[in-house]
């Protein structure tokens, strides 16, 4: 158990700045997920933090150590890979123990450090196969046993689940949060998939080329996106994105239509912006949620549905943009028909059009 | 105090630098330097007499060496290519068995455990006019009552010295081959027969593309071992009938050893060394390029 | 009904066909081997009878009793030749092992500026001819003083067989996950421990196979020995085969008995590892 801080951390491959200079606090027992496209440098980070690279710059610290530049065996922490790097030629009990048979355990103390583990994941009776024997979700949970043994003052995780498909995916979500709660301890876990972020995090930290775009619990990031990049990224469907012009307090899209500058927003005359609506908050009259304070309405032709059960998803456009709307209560739509939909603008967001950056005050 | 730490890397590669600098490097350096020398085994002197390029020039200007030279390149493409369609027949012939392939796949083997030396004794022996097991089986049938001169008439010689090269090599390619043929993925092969390719056009344009690098890596590993023909030839002929198998290898052997002109062998020598670092720069380019086409880089 | 019928008819030709071409490539493939096999338990005479016996009606074990009777009646030192060659072959591929190991692993773990370049450098040394190399060497080990000695042949093999011991290794490091060393070191492994007690055991089955490798290399190289060896103090068989043969005489069947104590160790070795030596060739050729 430890908190952890990144300073100005930094990381170069030579010219190549890929990290620059992140800052961060992690506190006990939080479990603190890093997400972000492909190439925006949260493996790096983690890797850092674990110390299979090395920094560049700032400073790292677990706990009230300063490890920039101990070597991995030194900081006490544990990782789960994304592939899970089982040692293949050791027995799923010796891949449990080899941590502590490394630190010079004796026998009776490694195998109830093991014996708990396994119990802790299911694994007892597994002990004795060796890797190539077990199927993906046990290799998963081997990977998450042989971290947790040690009882490390953190937990790493680096895309731990996207080798598993979908439905085991969901269910090593669940056991992952509960292992959580079991064990206490600060976990950084690295994930693109923002449903993984959203479900597990007790933070989420956004990464975007190499710098930390925003952070904050997943509800937090899910109502106040801080920039268009994090409204895309985070929530499915991706956020709806209208560009259009202030005028008189109205957002103006290129067709004509408009809609008005949200609530808790404000902009410049003539300013362009990108007006921001999930599908959520653009539901037809009818099949939504009682409307609240602050409504607009306007029509769309509806061009395709697809039904998911409880609600469907409709597709229309709104000036050339595609827009993506949830219709509650779903009856048949036919392609080409024309509905009256509702926007709850206290949920809607406005962007700078230029720098993408949150227009809220 | 002045402290440079070598990159891991270097560390690691450096005992096998040194081992090749000091066994192979420096004794090439000396032959080069030899090589403008008229050093000759037994007058050590004349070793530090500077002759420049006379005996490149010698060597350039000797039709032996030219003979020597053009045999050589002969001899390599059409062992090394007939090695390449007979490993490939081969592996396919292996590919399409249904039961024992592993135990083909060991017979394939066999050739490649076997000495040069061995492999150049086996084949004077078969191939003798006299005695030897070709001749006497074709006597035997009755296929002919003549006695065939295999290792004495110059272009049967070749013959037989390519069939022991070939012997003893199809199988690196028919292996490696094979290897290749078992990692093709099978949707593409379904995908083709589906579309209505007949089995020349599948193989054609799926099955070689896709082996091609094989192919190369067997290129790649043949051309650097491709001097081990010296030993077959040096036993079954040692360049003879009157030098009419004579390959460079065999005429740098005799030059050196035989006459001891050390630097003008050395000169020779020379060439060879070129001929061989051309071949498999060559085919190590073949294989990376190859590769770079399948998507494997990297 | 009859575009079927053809077909089938067709397919069963084919099948003939390739079957018949097996069995005549596998018979050219075995049949030499075989014969010198044969040959071994066969006296000379026979060997050489003209008209040739075909089916033989005097096998025995003459020629190997004659091996390993020693140079007593003019014969060939056979077990000083077969001790040499071990002695060498063995050492030289320890060292080529331990040696190829290093460099492999920095081929394929570290990334660094002009590795191919280097990689290709390596392999080229390989390339030089071994009869062009044996001319300096021999001058330079004849100063030196370590012409016809173990010491300077398993020095030479060291540096043959060294490029191809780090291609082979190369690639079945690289078929061991990066992450496993990672792991090991979170695991509280120093890099040494991890290469150790996780990346080599991992790869161990493929670096053997390497080791077989450069064993036969050594096992059956000629063109340097027969140069760098002089007396029985270091001549290996390949080059002891040639004392079977004198100016007008030939000893069939006392070089077909020392073929075959050359080839049973070679066999015995390549069958072992037969399936990881064409995986590591492979592997590290292709996927680079």
């Amino acid at each position: 158990m430890a908190e952890v801080h990144l300073e100005k951390v930094v990381k170069k491959y030579g010219e190549l700045e890929v990290v620059h200079g992140i800052d961060l606090d992690i506190g006990h027992n939080e479990f603190v997920v890093f997400v972000g496209p492909s190439g925006c440098g949260k493996s790096t980070t983690l890797r850092m933090i674990a110390g299979l690279e090395n920094i560049s710059g700032g400073n790292i610290r677990i706990g009230d150590r300063v490890v920039n530049d101990l070597p991995p065996r030194a900081r006490n922490i544990s990782m789960v890979f994304q592939n899970y790097a089982l040692y293949p030629h050791m027995s799923v009990r010796e891949n449990l123990g080899f941590s502590l048979k490394i630190a010079g355990k004796d026998k009776a103390e490694i195998e109830a450090a093991v014996d708990e583990a396994a119990a802790i994941l299911s694994l007892t009776p597994l002990l004795d196969r060796k890797p190539g024997e077990l199927s993906g979700g046990q290799r998963q949970r081997v990977a998450m046993g042989r971290a947790i043994v040690r009882h490390p003052d953190v937990f790493l995780f680096d895309e731990p689940l996207s080798n598993l498909d979908a439905k085991l995916r969901t269910q090593m979500r669940v056991e992952i949060k509960k292992l959580h709660r079991k064990i206490k301890t600060t976990i950084i876990y690295v994930t693109h998939d923002q449903v993984e972020a959203m479900t597990l995090a007790d933070r989420i930290v956004i990464m975007r080329n190499g710098s930390i775009e925003q952070q904050g619990t997943p509800l937090e990031v899910f109502a106040n996106p801080v920039s268009t990049f994090v409204a895309t990224f985070i929530g499915s469907p991706p956020m709806n994105l209208i560009d259009g012009v202030v005028k008189g307090g109205q957002v103006v899209f290129s067709d004509g239509t408009s809609l008005p500058v949200p609530p808790r927003y404000s902009a410049a005359e003539g300013q362009r912006v990108q007006y921001g609506v999930r599908a959520d908050n653009i539901m037809p009259i009818g099949h939504a949620l009682p409307p609240e304070e602050h409504m607009a309405e306007l029509d769309m032709t509806v061009s395709l549905s697809e039904p998911l059960g409880t609600e469907t998803i409709l597709f229309g456009e709104i000036s050339d943009t595609e827009i993506q709307a949830k219709m509650l209560n779903p009856r048949p739509v036919e392609p080409g028909e024309t509905m009256r939909f509702q926007i709850t603008l206290d949920k809607c967001h406005l962007f700078d059009a230029e720098s993408g950056v949150s227009l809220r005050t | 105090m002045f402290r440079y730490k070598l990159p891991p890397w270097l560390l690691l590669l450096l005992p096998a630098i040194i081992v090749l600098a000091a066994v192979v490097m420096l004794p090439l350096l000396l032959s080069l330097y030899s090589s403008f020398t008229p050093y000759r085994l037994t007058r050590p002197d004349s070793l530090f007499k500077w002759i420049g390029t006379y005996n490149y020039e010698k060597a350039l200007t000797d039709s032996k060496f030219w003979a020597a030279f053009g045999r050589t390149i002969v001899l390599l493409t059409i062992a090394l290519n007939l090695e390449m369609l007979l490993g490939l027949g081969l592996a396919l012939l292996v590919s399409k068995v249904t039961r024992g392939q592993r135990a083909l796949r060991t017979m394939m083997m066999f050739p490649m455990m076997f000495s040069p030396v061995l492999v150049g004794f086996q084949f004077k022996f078969i191939f003798n006019d006299n005695v030897g097991l070709v001749n006497n089986a074709l006597q035997s049938l009755g296929i002919t009552d003549q006695v065939i001169p295999w290792l004495v008439d110059g272009k049967l010689a070749m013959f037989s010295i390519i069939f022991a090269e070939v012997w003893t090599s199809t199988s690196v390619f028919a292996i490696l081959i094979l290897a290749g043929l078992y990692a093709i993925p099978k949707d593409p092969l379904e995908a083709a027969k589906v579309d209505g390719c007949t089995s020349w056009q599948t193989f054609r344009h799926i099955t070689l593309p896709f082996i091609m690098p094989f192919i190369y890596i067997a290129m790649a590993i043949r051309s650097l071992d491709v001097a081990r023909a010296y030993d077959i030839v040096q036993i079954m002929t040692n360049g003879g009938p009157a030098r009419r198998t004579e390959l460079l290898w065999t005429l740098i052997g005799r030059t050196g050893y035989v006459d001891a002109k050390m630097g003008y062998a050395n000169a020779m020598g020379y060439t060879s060394i070129f001929l061989a670092i051309f071949f498999t720069v060559y085919f190590f380019r073949k294989l990376t390029s190859a590769r770079n086409e399948l998507g494997m880089g990297g | 009904m009859d575009a079927n019928r053809s077909h089938r008819l067709r397919a069963h030709g084919l099948k003939l066909a390739h079957l018949m071409t097996l069995f005549v490539a596998m018979s050219i493939i075995c049949l030499p081997g075989l014969w010198i096999v044969l040959n071994s338990f066969r006296p000379t005479v026979e060997i050489m009878a003209k008209p040739p016996i075909w089916i033989p009606n005097d096998l025995n074990f003459d020629n190997y009793r004659a091996m390993f009777a020693g140079a007593g009646e003019g014969g060939v030192p056979v077990v000083t030749y077969f001790m040499n060659s071990l002695i060498i072959s063995v050492t030289s591929t320890a060292i080529a092992i331990l040696v190829g190991m290093a460099g492999g692993y920095a081929f394929a773990r570290y990334r660094f500026r002009g590795k191919s370049a280097i990689f290709v450098g390596l392999m080229v040394t390989r390339a030089v001819p071994g009869v062009a190399l044996s001319l300096p060497l021999f001058i330079v080990y004849a100063r030196i003083g370590i012409i016809d000695t173990h010491f300077g042949m398993i020095l030479t093999y060291v540096a043959m067989n060294v490029p191809f011991t780090i291609w082979l290794i190369d690639g079945f490091f690289r078929q061991v996950p990066k992450e496993l060393a990672e792991a090991a070191e979170i695991d509280g492994c120093t890099r040494w421990q991890a290469f150790w007690r996780v990346e080599f055991p991992v790869a161990r089955a493929g670096i053997a196979s390497a080791g077989i490798f450069a064993f036969l290399t050594s096992w059956n190289e000629y063109a340097l020995a027969s140069q760098l060896t002089r007396s029985v103090t270091s001549k290996t068989m390949p080059v002891g085969l040639l004392d079977f043969t004198s100016e007008f005489t030939l000893n069939w069947g006392g070089m077909c008995a020392l073929a075959v104590l050359m080839i049973i160790p070679a066999l015995v070795l390549t069958f072992l590892v037969q399936k990881h030596l064409i995986a590591g060739l492979t592997f590290g050729g292709v996927k680079g």
